[in-house]
């Protein structure tokens, strides 16, 4: 057993589980998505993007840039929903948690390819 | 890359047919437009209304075409309108002709040759990887081409045939086999088909015609010094000459490399069956051995292939009778020479009661198999060897049941597939088949060992070369000061306990060649290996030898921290 790939393991997985979290309900009802599932998400994520860095590998290049993904549109819905509250005080309406709920499925794709090749990577070499 | 002159060539067959074409209608254009423009519009506000030029290209640009577009900018006069249907016809007519001509340019079967040779010449180019020409595209360049691709390596080919460079089109190959229709021996070709590349390892000569076969290896070497040649040579006169071409040059005398397959067989019954489990041949497993008996051996057919098999035979203390059409050369010493056909009458002429063996070598299927039938009919328990000369006969030869079949083609194109994709094979071969004491014993060894690691599965000869593009991180690991050793890497990741699926066979290092060698060899940087394995153990290795992490695990036992966390956290609290 190795410490490091039970940490790692670990963020990837709990990112993901957390991101489909977010994203489960209506998508145009904002009382099915929590802005606490969302903060999760966006610090766990980037808690496992910072686990990645320095891994000189092929498929730590590829995590890396899948995680990056992740990062990049949850930000983006973190923002959004920033700006619909605070800045532009429009509140979260039907059309504003759509586009939310889509940067968010987003990410999860990009969570369910880093786990993909997480999972593959340790059946070929290592079991 | 080679494309100037092909360049020049294309430009210069276009610029040559389409000159008169375009003189015809730019000539056309500028008349019509120097009409329109010198020729009075009607009266706007009292004034004389010209076109401009622009005016008039543009009227022409969609009246020569047969747009029509109405009249712009303004309404004509009565005489533009008249040098306008002028101009309409006289242009329609022009752009057909043009038309015509392009439509002729594309049929000229120059401009399509030399079309077809820059792309050609172009797709070769594209090749960023080691590649090899071959020259001929017959039973044997197709065997040879099927290998390569196979093997994961790259494959140019020219043919003479326009019907074999077609059907090379049409098969399914992993990667892309560029082919040109042209003769390989002319310089421009060999030059088009990259020979002096970076990339071009090699130059395989196996046209059907020998002196063509001479001619692409001389011109190959001369514009080449460093790429290696292969070539298919039956005639001592041509292999002399291509011996002092100097650098790399190997040339495979198929019947040569059958009278030796033959001698291994007589003497090492087990290393046939190795060598052909190895290649691949169809049926073949480490089990069942061949074992031609000694007594009395008939030879139907006394070509090239008749002289080295009986060479071989008598070697080996074999009394040998041979039959055929021609009359014997007198330094020859065999003991009964029927001159004529093989049939019944000169096969019991031949004494084929009491022999035990018969190889049917003429140059012919249909008489070498006939040759079989008649043979066993008259003796049962004969042991044959039967010579096939084209592919196309093959249902009819594994029907045959002969105990050996000889394909000079397929001989050919195994034998240079070894060379290219494994050439440390022969120092291997060359161990097993030395006589000296226990090699027997270390043939069935290593037989034994193939069977407990690969069994049933399609074995597969792989060539590992430490280098740093090849294998980064064992090169990265040396570099630190640390050992790897053959042991290490071919540890399964998965349980380093165990080894994967794949038996070493050769390790070149330094110069120095060490068959078999141990697990605990220390590789060193520019070590060539070559292992025979199943596809999945190749697989691993490669990624073993390229992943840093993966390596020191299977080195020392311990995962390497790879995140920059893990490895502050490491250092931080020295646990690594």
């Amino acid at each position: 057993m190795n410490l490091e790939k039970v940490i790692f393991g670990f963020f990837i997985v709990l990112s993901l589980t957390l991101n489909v979290g977010f994203v489960l309900g209506e998508y145009n009802n904002p009382e099915h998505h929590s802005v606490y599932e969302l903060f999760a998400v966006v610090v766990v994520n980037m808690i496992a993007t910072g686990l990645k860095l320095g891994d000189r590998s092929q498929i730590g290049a590829l995590l890396l840039a899948t995680s990056l993904v992740a990062d990049f549109e949850l930000i983006a819905a973190a923002l959004e929903w920033t700006f619909a509250v605070h800045v532009i005080g429009t509140g979260i309406t039907p059309e504003v948690i759509t586009s939310i709920v889509s940067l968010a499925g987003g990410a999860l794709v990009a969570n369910i390819i880093s786990v993909v090749i997480l999972v593959s990577e340790t059946l070929i070499s290592r079991i | 890359m080679y494309t100037s002159n092909e360049l020049s060539r294309v430009s210069f067959i276009v610029m040559r047919e389409m000159r008169t074409p375009l003189i015809a209608l730019i000539t056309v254009y500028s008349v019509a437009i120097f009409g329109m423009v010198s020729i009075p519009g009607p009266e706007i506000d009292g004034k004389i209304e010209y076109l401009s030029i622009f005016h008039a290209f543009y009227f022409m640009t969609y009246t020569a075409t047969t747009t029509g577009f109405g009249e712009i900018p303004f309404a004509f006069s009565d005489a533009q309108r008249l040098w306008a249907i002028a101009c309409l016809y006289v242009s329609v007519v022009t752009w057909f002709y043009a038309l015509g001509s392009i439509v002729r340019l594309f049929q000229n079967v120059f401009f399509k040759r030399a079309v077809d040779e820059l792309r050609f010449a172009l797709s070769v180019n594209r090749i960023g990887a080691p590649f090899y020409i071959i020259c001929g595209f017959g039973d044997t360049g197709s065997v040879l081409v099927r290998g390569l691709n196979d093997a994961g390596l790259h494959a140019v080919v020219i043919d003479e045939s326009a019907e074999r460079v077609m059907a090379l089109k049409l098969r399914n190959y992993k990667t892309a086999v560029p082919g040109l229709c042209a003769d390989a021996s002319v310089p421009r070709h060999l030059l088009e088909a990259g020979v002096t590349s970076e990339y071009c390892k090699a130059v395989v000569a196996i046209t059907s015609i020998e002196d063509v076969n001479l001619k692409i290896s001389a011109v190959a070497r001369l514009l080449n010094p460093d790429v290696g040649i292969l070539t298919m040579s039956k005639m001592d006169v041509f292999e002399e000459t291509l011996a002092t071409l100097g650098g790399e040059v190997h040339i495979v005398d198929p019947f040569k490399t059958f009278a030796k397959v033959l001698n291994a067989c007589i003497n090492n019954p087990a290393f046939y069956a190795l060598n052909n489990w190895l290649v691949g041949d169809k049926g073949a497993n480490l089990e069942s051995y061949v074992h031609p008996p000694v007594g009395g051996w008939i030879i139907a057919g006394y070509g090239r292939m008749g002289m080295e098999a009986n060479h071989v035979l008598t070697m080996n203390g074999i009394k040998t009778a041979v039959i055929d059409p021609h009359s014997r050369k007198k330094e020859e010493e065999i003991e009964t020479y029927i001159t004529g056909r093989a049939n019944a009458k000169t096969l019991r002429k031949a004494g084929i009661d009491h022999a035990v063996g018969l190889l049917a070598a003429a140059d012919d299927d249909g008489q070498n198999l006939s040759v079989l039938l008649n043979a066993r009919s008259l003796n049962q328990n004969l042991f044959t060897i039967v010579r096939q000369n084209s592919h196309q006969n093959e249902l009819a030869f594994a029907k045959a049941d002969a105990d050996m079949i000889m394909q000079p083609t397929l001989v050919t194109a195994r034998k240079i597939l070894l060379l290219l994709i494994a050439p440390l094979l022969k120092h291997f071969f060359r161990y097993l088949l030395a006589r000296e004491p226990g090699r027997d014993d270390d043939i069935k060894q290593v037989i034994s060992t193939l069977r407990d690691k690969i069994g049933d599965k399609k074995p597969l000869l792989v060539t590992v070369d430490f280098t740093r593009e090849k294998s980064r991180a064992v090169i990265q690991y040396l570099d630190q000061g640390f050992d790897v050793l053959l042991g290490d890497i071919i540890a399964d990741p998965r349980n380093p306990e165990q080894e994967l699926e794949l038996m070493l066979f050769v390790i070149q290092s330094e110069g120095q060649v060490i068959v078999l060698p141990s697990n605990d060899h220390k590789i060193k940087e520019g070590d060539q290996l070559l292992f025979c394995g199943t596809a999945y153990a190749k697989q691993i290795l490669k990624s073993t030898i390229n992943n840093e992490y993966t390596l020191h695990y299977l080195c020392t036992g311990i995962h390497k921290p790879s995140s920059y966390f893990a490895q502050w956290y490491a250092r931080r609290f020295n646990k690594a």
